[in-house]
């Protein structure tokens, strides 16, 4: 620009804010980003509130709070460790900050990896939006659903068309008939408990209907094992599909913000031992944003783990 | 920018121990932690305790790790239209709380609330030929809420 060299005015007239502009764009995008997560909060806080009842038994929600609350001081130390890294580069102790820079990423990828081990236990049990039976009859139609899509991939519809066939050679004929035979037993029992379910033999209106549903569950699971592994506990959870909704929502965006927050700090420590002053603004805005995923957290916390 | 450095050496000289920061936050999570195991504790109670707890934790990070204890004033004109607009959106959504609209009738607590009135219908057992028999003598099984 051609006003870059002539000589630079002598008045100390200062324009715009007393901060660099990369950290008043920073702040600007702090503020849409306390709008962003106060939507989902608010949103969650309207949900809870207006539903009757809410899951808030964790043996059954499987919500972890030891895991929570130890996530909980993961980020409050990787706060601590990037506040010592930009105090370090303000004093030009570069070391120090890629040191502590290095901390604060490792305890990033922890939080990830425990967030992870939790979201595992949602995926393993089935917790899930869309997918949790919220009545008794949906919880055997639950299981029902899962164990016709077991029956399907063995394949023994498409063997019972083969051996229909004109076609099929003796051979050919005889090995198709050994492997329905195995199949058979396993094809029965599905049956019958889908049978039991579509017609409402167990009576899944009261209470001890679901318990004979769950019992012959149970019963076919353990002749069955290596069939069935993949079949959830037809496990009734009220209010559990919206309750997975706004877990996910709001764990799953914050989940995001730390994985930009690594890449932030990936950036910074991928200057290895060339890391300079130049950084340093850099470091404070990388900062402010991670005291911000933390500051989520904390209140994501209490409200997902606690309340 | 000579407002760059002027910004810069604003936080060296504050010298914060944030160690003792840290150490706060630390009990706070603590004592969030201890609310919820508490059980005697009435539930408005634990509520307002973890979240007054979360308030606090805020509080300090924003105020020390975040430098905003130290910056000028344009903390107050950049912070203030998201802080309204955030405040005023739970307000904007009160209604919805207070009011609660919501059809009790929905089909899943209808079905939910007489399965757990445990009144044994009149139908007919399961087929024993191809079925399994209907044992009431599991234990029951763990509900949720």
């Amino acid at each position: 620009m051609s006003h870059s060299h002539s000589p630079a005015p002598a008045s100390n007239l200062k324009m715009g804010l007393p901060i660099p502009n990369s950290k008043l764009g920073m702040w600007l995008f702090l503020g849409t980003e306390i709008m962003f997560f106060t939507a989902f909060i608010g949103s969650y806080i309207v949900l809870r509130l207006g539903s009757q009842g809410w899951p808030t038994d964790t043996e059954v929600t499987h919500i972890k709070v030891f895991w929570g609350g130890l996530n909980t001081f993961v980020l409050i130390l990787s706060s601590y460790f990037v506040v010592i890294a930009h105090e370090s580069m303000s004093l030009k102790d570069f070391d120090k900050a890629r040191k502590f820079l290095t901390l604060t990423f490792v305890l990033g990828i922890v939080f990830m990896g425990i967030k992870g081990y939790e979201y595992y236990g949602k995926f393993d049990h089935d917790i899930l939006p869309g997918r949790i039976p919220e009545n008794n009859r949906q919880a055997g139609m639950k299981a029902v659903r899962e164990l016709d899509a077991i029956l399907d991939k063995t394949g023994i519809a498409q063997m019972r068309i083969e051996l229909a066939s004109p076609d099929v050679t003796p051979e050919r004929s005889a090995e198709l008939n050994a492997a329905v035979a195995t199949l058979a037993d396993f094809e029965t029992d599905v049956k019958g408990f889908r049978k039991n379910v579509v017609e409402d033999r167990f009576d899944l209106n009261t209470k001890t209907g679901y318990e004979r549903m769950e019992h012959s569950l149970e019963e076919l699971k353990t002749k069955h094992p290596d069939r069935t592994s993949s079949v959830h506990h037809p496990q009734v959870i009220l209010y559990g599909n919206i309750f997975a909704s706004c877990y996910f929502l709001m764990t799953g965006f914050h989940a995001i913000h730390v994985i930009v927050g690594l890449i932030l700090f990936g950036l910074v420590l991928k200057q290895g031992a060339n890391l300079d002053e130049t950084w340093t603004d850099w470091v404070e805005n990388s900062g402010l944003y991670w005291h911000f995923v933390d500051l989520v957290w904390i209140f994501l916390f209490p409200l997902l783990y606690i309340v | 920018m000579a407002y760059r450095d002027t910004a810069h050496h604003e936080h060296e000289h504050h010298e914060v121990k944030y160690v003792y920061i840290f150490i706060a936050l630390c009990v706070f999570t603590g004592l969030s932690i201890l609310v919820d195991a508490l059980h005697g504790l009435p539930y408005a109670a634990k509520v307002v305790g973890v979240l007054a707890v979360a308030a606090a934790k805020a509080s300090c990070v924003m105020l020390w790790f975040m430098h905003l204890k130290f910056e000028g004033n344009w903390k107050f004109i950049l912070l203030a239209p998201t802080t309204i607009l955030a405040i005023g959106l739970p307000i904007a959504l009160m209604p919805d709380v207070a009011v609660n609209y919501y059809i009790k009738d929905v089909p899943q607590v209808d079905d939910y609330e007489q399965a757990m009135a445990h009144a044994p219908g009149g139908h007919s057992a399961p087929e024993s030929s191809e079925d399994h028999p209907p044992n009431t003598e599991q234990p029951a099984p763990e509900k949720s809420h």
